[in-house]
C-alpha cells in the first residue's frame, strides 16, 4: 500500500516542486525564483503531496489578511499518480486552510482546455463564474474563472500540541480537537527519591533534559511532523516557577519557529478539560477535585474555558506530600501514595481514628471547602512516636489504612458537600493521587448514595500530562479565542479563574 | 555557510541572526530576570525584521551558561525547540567564549597575558574561565575552567599556575554566541552538546530515613 500524506511545503521541497511543475506546464511554467517566493510568502500556503514520503504534488492557497477572499495559485500532480482521487485530497487540504484562515470565498483559474480538472473543480463546488480570453500564453487558451463559497464551512479540528511541565513530568500532547492523538509523559520521580518529595531545582533540571525526547516520542506516536501542528499550547500556572519557565521557554520557541499561535493555559483547569479526551466534551457544570503532590483543590465548572470558581484548596500540604511524608515515618519508600497504598490493604482503616482535618463545626464555617493535611501528618508521627517509645508493637498496615482513611474521608466529603451545595450532580477527579483506590472506591460509593455521576478519567490523563493542556488549548481555539500574547510569563500561583494567560 | 540563529540567556536575553559573519539583527534586553516572559518576542523580532523565515536556518546556538540556572534554562529550552521547528542543526557554546571572543576583537588594549573573564555566581562566588589568546581560527584557547569558586581562591590558584593575568567580568551577548559557533563550525569544531554547565549540584537535604515531624512529645 502506498501511504498518502499531505503536509505544508518547505523551501527543500523547492527541487522536486520544480520538477513536477516543468512536467504539468511544459509551455508556461513558473520559474525556479518565482516558485521559491511564493514557498516563502507570508500570503501563501504551500502544501505538497506525497506517496511514501515522495513530493508527487503540490499546491497552494494565497490569502492576504485585509480580505476574506482567497485565491488557488496552483496545484499540480505527476502524471503518473493522477486517476487516484489524491489531487481532490489535495484540493480538500487547500479549502480546509480557507477555511482557517477566514476565507469566506476561493477563487481559481483553470485551462479551458483542461475539462478534467474543471470536472474536479466542480465536484467540489465550484461554479464558473467568468471567462478571460486568451489568459494562458503562449497557448492563447481561455482561463475560466470559477469559485466557491464557503461561509458557513466548519473548521477543521485544530491539531494542538501542548506542553506540562509545572512539576517532576515533562508531558508533550497532541490532540486533533477532542480526540487524543499521543500522551508521552517523561517522569523525574525517581531522582527525586532520595530526597523525599520533589526537589524543584531537580525537577527544572530534568524538565530540560526531557523536552526533546519527549516532543520526538509524541510527533511518532501522533503519526505528524511538527508543520502540521495548528497551535501550540503551554500551561504557564500553577506550580514550580523554574520547572514552568522550561515549558514556556520551549513552547513559545516553538510557535514562533512553526509561525503558529500559543496558548498559555492553566494547569489545574487542564486536569478538568482532560475528560474532552474521553467524552469529547466536558460536561458542566461539574465540581472537580483535583488531588496530587502539589494540590488539593476544590473547583466548581460551569463552563471550561469562560466560568471556573476555586471553591477550596489545602491551607498547608498537598494530599500527595501528606502520603510521602507519612511513608517515611513508616520507613516506606517514595512516592508514599503506591506505597501505602499497599500496605494499608492489610490493615484495619478503623484501626486508629486520625483527626479530620478542618471539618469541625468551627472550621466548617470559615473552610467549607478547604483541606488540612499538616495536622493529620503530625497526628501520625506522634502516635507512632508514642508506640515506639513505648516498645510497644505496632501494626504499619493499620496505621497506614487509618491515616488513608481519614484522608480519603476529608477529600470525599468536601466534594461531595460541594456537589449538593451548589446542586451540581457531577463530579470529576483528577491529580495523580486519584490512583489511590481507596478514594477511587469511596466516591464512587458515595457519589452513587446521592446520585452524583462520578468521572474519572484514565489514569494517564489523571497524572501531569500534556494531552491535558493541548485539550484545553484546542477547546479556546475552537472556540475562536485569540491566541496569548508571547510576553507571558511563568506564574506559579495562578488562580484558576485565570483560564488563559493573554 | 547560511544562516545561524544564536540566544543566550545567561545574563540578559538576548537573540541575534547571522549570515557570514555579519549581524542582521539583535534583539538584547540588559535586565538579567524575566527570560521566560521575554524569550519569545526577542525571537520572533530578529525575523519580524530581517523577513526571513526561520525554515531557511541553517543552525541555531545556544549559550550553555555557566550561568544562574533559571535563565540559562529558558534559552537552551527554547534554542532546542527553535532547531526543531526550523528543522536546522542544534550547537552549544560556552557562554564564558563567547565573552572571551567579544573582548579579543573588541579590547586593543587588552595585555598579552592570559585573560580571566569571571562572572557573578552568587553566594560570593563567580563563574570563571581561563583564555590564552585566539587560535589559527580566531578561536578563544581555553587555558582552564569554565569552573565556579570564590574569586580571591581562583584567582590565588591561577597566578601561582599561569603567572599574572588580566581580569575582565562581562555578559554573554548571542551576536558573540553566534560568531564563535560560525567560527567552530567553519574550523570543523562546533559542539551539538547543549547540556547546561550548571557547575553546582542542586541545593537538597537528603533527609534521615525516620524524620519526624513536630517537637517530640515526652512519655
Amino acid at each position: 500500500m502506498v501511504k498518502v500524506s499531505i503536509r505544508p511545503a518547505r523551501p527543500s521541497d523547492l527541487n522536486l516542486i520544480m520538477a513536477i511543475e516543468h512536467v504539468c506546464f511544459p509551455t508556461d511554467s513558473w520559474s525556479e525564483e518565482s516558485m521559491r517566493e511564493e514557498l516563502s510568502s507570508a500570503h501563501a500556503s504551500y502544501f505538497v503531496l506525497l506517496a511514501d514520503d515522495l513530493v508527487v504534488g503540490y499546491g497552494g492557497l494565497s490569502k492576504v489578511a485585509s480580505s476574506d477572499q482567497s485565491d488557488i495559485q496552483t496545484i499540480a500532480l505527476s502524471p503518473s499518480v493522477r486517476g487516484n482521487g489524491w489531487g481532490k485530497q489535495l484540493m480538500e487540504r487547500l479549502l480546509e486552510e480557507a477555511v482557517r484562515l477566514d476565507a469566506r470565498s476561493v477563487f481559481l483559474e483553470v485551462r479551458a482546455d483542461n475539462p478534467v480538472a474543471q470536472g474536479l473543480y466542480e465536484k467540489l463546488g465550484f461554479a464558473v463564474i467568468d471567462r478571460r480570453r486568451a489568459y494562458y500564453q503562449p497557448d492563447g487558451v481561455d482561463a475560466l474563472v470559477m469559485c466557491l463559497d464557503l461561509t458557513g464551512r466548519p473548521q477543521r479540528q485544530p491539531i494542538v500540541l501542548g506542553i506540562e511541565s509545572s512539576c517532576d513530568e515533562t508531558g508533550v500532547g497532541i490532540v486533533r480537537g477532542g480526540t487524543l492523538l499521543a500522551n508521552v509523559i517523561s517522569t523525574s520521580m525517581d531522582l527525586h527519591a532520595r530526597f523525599g518529595g520533589v526537589v524543584p531545582e531537580v525537577a527544572a533540571r530534568a524538565h530540560l533534559e526531557a523536552l526533546q525526547p519527549t516532543l520526538h516520542q509524541a510527533l511518532a506516536e501522533a503519526n505528524i511532523s511538527l508543520d502540521e501542528v495548528d497551535a501550540i499550547a503551554v500551561a504557564n500556572g500553577p506550580g514550580l516557577a523554574g520547572a514552568l519557565m522550561v515549558g514556556v521557554g520551549a513552547a513559545k520557541a516553538l510557535a514562533v519557529g512553526l509561525g503558529k499561535p500559543i496558548y498559555a493555559v492553566n494547569h489545574l483547569v487542564g486536569h478538568v478539560g482532560a475528560d474532552v479526551l474521553e467524552r469529547g466534551q466536558v460536561e458542566v457544570p461539574t465540581i472537580a477535585l483535583l488531588v496530587s503532590g502539589g494540590h488539593t483543590s476544590l473547583l466548581l465548572v460551569r463552563d471550561l474555558i469562560d466560568d471556573v470558581q476555586l471553591l477550596g484548596e489545602t491551607i498547608d500540604d498537598a494530599a500527595g506530600e501528606a502520603f510521602d511524608k507519612v511513608a517515611r515515618v513508616l520507613g516506606l519508600k517514595y512516592p508514599g501514595g503506591p506505597e501505602i497504598d499497599r500496605a494499608a490493604a492489610e490493615g484495619d482503616p478503623k484501626a486508629i481514628r486520625f483527626p479530620r482535618g478542618l471539618t469541625l463545626p468551627k472550621d466548617m464555617e470559615k473552610h467549607r471547602y478547604d483541606f488540612s493535611f499538616s495536622g493529620l501528618k503530625t497526628a501520625v508521627a506522634r502516635w507512632v512516636e508514642v508506640a515506639q517509645d513505648s516498645g510497644q508493637e505496632f501494626s504499619v498496615p493499620d496505621v497506614a489504612a487509618s491515616f488513608r482513611e481519614a484522608v480519603v474521608d476529608v477529600l470525599v466529603t468536601k466534594a461531595v458537600n460541594a456537589c449538593l451545595d451548589h446542586g451540581v450532580p457531577r463530579l470529576l477527579l483528577g491529580g495523580g493521587v486519584v490512583a489511590n483506590k481507596r478514594l477511587r472506591e469511596v466516591a464512587a460509593e458515595r457519589c452513587a448514595k446521592h446520585g452524583i455521576e462520578l468521572r474519572i478519567p484514565e489514569f494517564s490523563l489523571c497524572t501531569d500530562n500534556g494531552a491535558m493542556i493541548a485539550a484545553l488549548g484546542a477547546q479556546l481555539v475552537m472556540a475562536g479565542r485569540a491566541p496569548s500574547a508571547l510576553g507571558f510569563g511563568a506564574d506559579s500561583t495562578l488562580p484558576v479563574t485565570t483560564v488563559q494567560t493573554l | 555557510m547560511g544562516y545561524l540563529l544564536a540566544i543566550d540567556t545567561t545574563a540578559g536575553t538576548s537573540v541575534a541572526l547571522i549570515k557570514d559573519g555579519r549581524l542582521l539583527a539583535q534583539s538584547q534586553s540588559e535586565l538579567g530576570l524575566k527570560h521566560a516572559e521575554q524569550i519569545g518576542d526577542a525571537i520572533a523580532s530578529v525575523f519580524a525584521e530581517t523577513g526571513i523565515r526561520p525554515r531557511i536556518l541553517d543552525a541555531v546556538a545556544v549559550g550553555r551558561g555557566p550561568a544562574l540556572f533559571t535563565g540559562l534554562r529558558v534559552g537552551i529550552a527554547a534554542g532546542v525547540m527553535f532547531a526543531e521547528a526550523a528543522g536546522a542543526k542544534l550547537l552549544g557554546v560556552v557562554s564564558h567564549d563567547a565573552i572571551a571572543l567579544s573582548l579579543y576583537n573588541l579590547d586593543g588594549n587588552l595585555p598579552n597575558l592570559p585573560l580571566l573573564i569571571h562572572t557573578d555566581a552568587r553566594r560570593g562566588e563567580v563563574y570563571w574561565a581561563l583564555y590564552g589568546g585566539l587560535d589559527e581560527n580566531g578561536i578563544p584557547v581555553v587555558l582552564a575552567g569554565p569552573s565556579v569558586g570564590k574569586y580571591h581562591e581562583v584567582a590565588q590558584g591561577l597566578r601561582s599556575e599561569f603567572g599574572e593575568f588580566v581580569d575582565r567580568t562581562g555578559g554573554a551577548t548571542a551576536d558573540w554566541v553566534a560568531l564563535l559557533a560560525e567560527l567552530q563550525l567553519a574550523a570543523g569544531g562546533a559542539s551539538d552538546d547543549v547540556s547546561a554547565l550548571y557547575l553546582r549540584a542542586p541545593d537538597a537535604a537528603q533527609p534521615k530515613p525516620n524524620q519526624q515531624f513536630g517537637k517530640r512529645v515526652s512519655g
